[in-house]
């Protein structure tokens, strides 16, 4: 690659139904933060990529208000409507080419202003599969039910869950009161479920060193029908995090820090199986046991497509800075964070990121 | 910039494919640009879809249902018009980082699905402020129209003119949706829909799919090529009330296409834009927006714009604009702006057919999104850019 | 063979939060019929509709302050063709800068002879002042008020 990307600047808020601002004004607020902590205001900013989807924010093009409130006024600004981890690839490649020398990188979703489940049935194919009533939950139901078949060690389950709760009671960052959680399909119980919150992350990266540098990049995707993907394996992250890997230069024992994307706590036991970082099986008991796994607590501390993989995001390079809070583990130097989109995860991007 | 499109896909333009779902409209295109390319899908690294508003085809994220290739990289974008335009420059983008080597780049529209637009594109105004107000995309233009007829002279005359010119166009066009003979007078005298708007000055309802296949210069080969020179993106604010005043770029000033022409033509090494620029592909939904690009691309002054529309008539030396017919031809929004790119290549490699225009060295594709609050830039050439 | 057609209804329910500018902004207009616009902090225009930052400078708006009742009418246009949900026509839709505003915003116009559009629109070319309009029982929304020529 051309020149090494840094994150200069970080912010991540999840809230509530907050009447006292619109969407435009809570995306105001976390790019300010994010360009405060990054210093040197908006001087230099020239790009601005963001990760949105019309449907979640109610407007058709929704960007024609959001991008301004993200700082794009005169700037050459790109709407991914895509998870925020793929933006942040995008954003990266726009630094490498030279495209760019500092760029703002900020994604959302407002789950209190529309009704997650209607989005969610929307996505599946009219025609086949929208008259069954399928939505993205019950994609991930199937797949938890798929692991539990093939063999997968569910005796942690609660101690993962457990764990997973008080990670999120002490993420300083996390929602603690209102957010929405959906009816279970089994096997899922209510707390397995995400928390489904109002989300917006940001970041400033740049090629001049920083604390956080970016390391390597992976995106892969699945078919479309659900039939023909990998059920319960995760293929497309398996190979994002495997071509992220590969650019870093490192194994995936070299990773000691995780921030994966799950809409479930299934989800993300399954995604650390795909990553590698646990045997086939057993990705249960490494959440149950390793707190360097979403020490943020996963989809527990919020959720709201498609800001996900950019929150990831943030809370790995918080945790890299160390100033992560209740929830800092150590002082990791390597994390791999990532990010998955509608539907039902069909595509997925890794990124690593190192402490400098 | 070291990239070039070296293929490119239409399935041609109608108000509905009754016969073919999404999906198979996406791989139509990405198939015809893959043969035009003589390249197999794996040798693709990467996919970046345009989609605009899901509203318009009433299926949510639609672009996912044709993943094409295995396992690979896939993106997609929405920038509303702008969409196929921002989707061609990612993977440029894309390709310039080294992370890809060849990029397939596919936009759809499948608006034949939806019953009515206007009531869609309401809904892209602020729903705190705004959306109460018949505010479309034809109100906003017809704003924009009076205000250009009051400051420069512009006359219901010049906006049929332009319409005109475009169906001609188009008749040359076999993948063009509306293929019909318009004179001015056919113009003047069909409905007004928001003055000074005509119905037959405003473009089609029409859904279909567009694909390029832009690779590294090292990829290129024998093949033929059409180098991306320059490429400009700019945002300006949504408010159309605070561009009213501000200094040196009011609402008619179209500054975000200005600034992102600017760019493109510097990366280009394009500083004598009218004799330079053979064949303009530009994003115009309306008639009277075609006004605004022309001093924003450089063309004209503005005061000068009614004039530059009537020489368009008789001096041969002038860039040819929209020979394709442009929007007013076929505006399948997710793809409108990349269209207009995929016809500047067709015109750079010599491939546009009964519509090419003679001696293209270098063509410009220009994309507006919004109330022309997105503008896209896009220079492309015989040759590489120095 | 049949090709087959699905029909379908695309309807999705949204709550969209104001925010406390835009609320105060409709409180303004039930409560006192005045239309509030917001001063930047850096570069000190008038933004009306009030709003809590300028995107220009993405700065924060502190002073609140009344514009109009008069303005004037920067560009129209005359909607004759009816859409599906929208109001019937025609309507004279146009950009007013109230007195004193930095920034036009965007209303009806009323109390126009539109028997022949043509005159309507060399009458509204001239860029007539505008007086606002409230309605006899303002809600709180945009709606609350529109112009009509002075």
């Amino acid at each position: 690659m051309f020149e090494d990307v840094y994150i200069e600047g970080a912010a991540l808020e999840f809230s509530w139904a907050d009447p006292k601002r619109s969407l435009t004004e809570l995306i105001f607020d976390t790019v300010s933060n994010a360009v405060n902590d990054a210093g040197q205001e908006y001087d230099g900013i020239d790009s601005v990529v963001l990760a949105a989807h019309d449907l979640v924010d109610g407007r058709s093009l929704s960007s024609m208000v959001t991008a301004p409130a993200a700082g794009a006024y005169l700037r050459d600004e790109v709407r991914y409507s895509d998870d925020g981890a793929g933006a942040f690839s995008a954003a990266v490649a726009r630094i490498e080419a030279g495209e760019s020398e500092r760029c703002i990188v900020a994604a959302w979703g407002r789950a209190s202003e529309h009704d997650v489940e209607e989005l969610s049935r929307a996505l599946f194919d009219r025609i086949i599969l929208a008259p069954l009533g399928l939505e993205e939950l019950h994609v991930s139901a199937m797949n938890a039910q798929k692991w539990r078949i093939n063999g997968g060690d569910d005796s942690h389950v609660n101690a993962a869950q457990q764990r997973r709760k008080a990670a999120a009671g002490a993420n300083p960052r996390a929602l603690q009161q209102g957010g929405f959680r959906s009816q279970p399909a089994y096997p899922f119980v209510e707390e397995h479920l995400p928390l489904w919150a109002d989300a917006v992350a940001a970041v400033v990266i740049s090629p001049r060193p920083s604390r956080v540098r970016v390391k390597g990049i992976g995106l892969s995707s699945e078919p479309y029908w659900l039939g023909d993907r990998g059920l319960a394996k995760a293929p497309a992250l398996q190979r994002a995090a495997e071509r992220a890997l590969y650019e870093a230069q490192i194994g995936i024992g070299e990773v000691d820090l995780f921030e994966i994307d799950g809409m479930t706590l299934y989800d993300e036991a399954i995604a650390l199986e795909a990553i590698g970082r646990a045997a086939p099986g057993q990705g249960m008991a490494m959440l149950a046991q390793d707190a360097r796994c979403n020490p943020s607590g996963g989809s527990m501390a919020g959720y709201s497509v498609p800001a996900m993989g950019l929150a990831r995001i943030v809370e790995a390079t918080l945790q890299l800075r160390g100033v992560a809070g209740g929830v800092q583990q150590g002082a990791p130097r390597i994390a791999l964070a990532s990010g998955l989109s509608v539907t039902a995860a069909q595509t997925q991007t890794a990124v690593i990121l190192e402490a400098v | 910039m070291s990239a070039a499109i070296i293929g490119v896909g239409q399935t041609g333009y109608r108000r509905s494919f009754p016969d073919k779902s999404s999906r198979e409209l996406i791989w139509e295109a990405a198939r015809l640009a893959l043969e035009d390319a003589n390249m197999d899908i794996d040798g693709i690294d990467m996919v970046i879809s345009g989609v605009a508003p899901d509203a318009l085809a009433g299926e949510a994220s639609v672009e996912r249902t044709a993943m094409l290739g295995f396992g690979k990289p896939f993106l997609r974008i929405n920038t509303g018009g702008v969409t196929g335009s921002s989707a061609v420059f990612a993977g440029n983008t894309y390709i310039q980082a080294r992370r890809a080597r060849a990029v397939l780049v596919v936009g759809l529209e499948r608006m034949g699905q939806a019953t009515s637009s206007q009531q869609v594109f309401n809904t892209i105004f602020d729903p705190v402020y705004e959306k109460d107000f018949p505010l479309t995309t034809i109100t906003m233009a017809a704003l924009r129209a009076s205000m250009l007829m009051r400051l420069y002279g512009y006359t219901a005359m010049h906006w049929a003119q332009i319409a005109s010119r475009s169906f001609r166009n188009a008749m040359r066009n076999p993948l063009a949706h509306i293929r019909k003979e318009v004179s001015p007078e056919d113009v003047l005298n069909s409905p007004m829909l928001a003055w000074p708007i005509h119905r037959l000055e405003a473009c089609p309802m029409s859904e279909g799919a567009c694909a390029v296949v832009i690779v590294d210069k090292g990829m290129v080969g024998d093949r033929n090529p059409a180098w991306i020179q320059g490429a400009a993106s700019i945002t300006d604010s949504y408010a159309m009330g605070d561009r009213i005043h501000r200094p040196g770029a009011t609402l008619v000033d179209l500054l975000s296409l200005k600034l992102a022409a600017k760019r493109a033509y510097s990366q280009a090494g394009v500083d004598r834009p009218r004799e330079q620029l053979r064949a303009v592909e530009l994003y115009s939904a309306f008639s009277s927006a075609e006004a605004m690009a022309y001093p924003a691309l450089g063309f004209c002054t503005a005061e000068d714009g009614p004039r530059f529309v009537e020489d368009q008539f008789v001096d041969p030396s002038l860039p040819v604009i929209n020979p394709s017919g442009g929007p007013q031809g076929a505006n399948p929004v997710s793809a409108t702006a990349m269209v207009r790119i995929a016809e500047a290549a067709l015109q750079v490699r010599g491939m546009a057919g009964e519509r090419q225009v003679a001696d293209v060295e270098r063509a410009v594709a220009t994309g507006q999104g919004g109330a022309t609050q997105f503008s896209t830039a896009c220079v492309l050439g015989k040759q590489q850019a120095a | 063979m049949d090709l087959v057609t699905i029909e379908g209804k695309w309807n999705f329910n949204y709550t969209y939060f104001a925010g406390e500018s835009a609320s105060r902004f409709f409180h303004e207009l039930r409560e006192n019929q005045r239309i509030m616009g917001t001063r930047c902090t850096k570069c000190a225009k008038l933004l009306v509709p009030a709003r809590a930052y300028c995107d220009v400078c993405m700065s924060k708006t502190d002073e609140w302050q009344e514009v109009g009742p008069e303005g004037t009418l920067e560009t129209f246009t005359i909607i004759t063709t009816a859409f599906p949900g929208l109001p019937t026509p025609p309507i004279v839709m146009a950009y007013v800068t109230l007195d004193g505003a930095d920034t036009a915003l965007i209303n009806l116009v009323h109390g126009l002879d539109l028997s022949d559009i043509e005159v309507a629109a060399q009458k509204l070319n001239t860029l007539p002042r505008v007086r606002v309009k409230f309605v006899d029982e303002p809600k709180g929304r945009i709606t609350d008020f529109s112009f009509e020529l002075v």
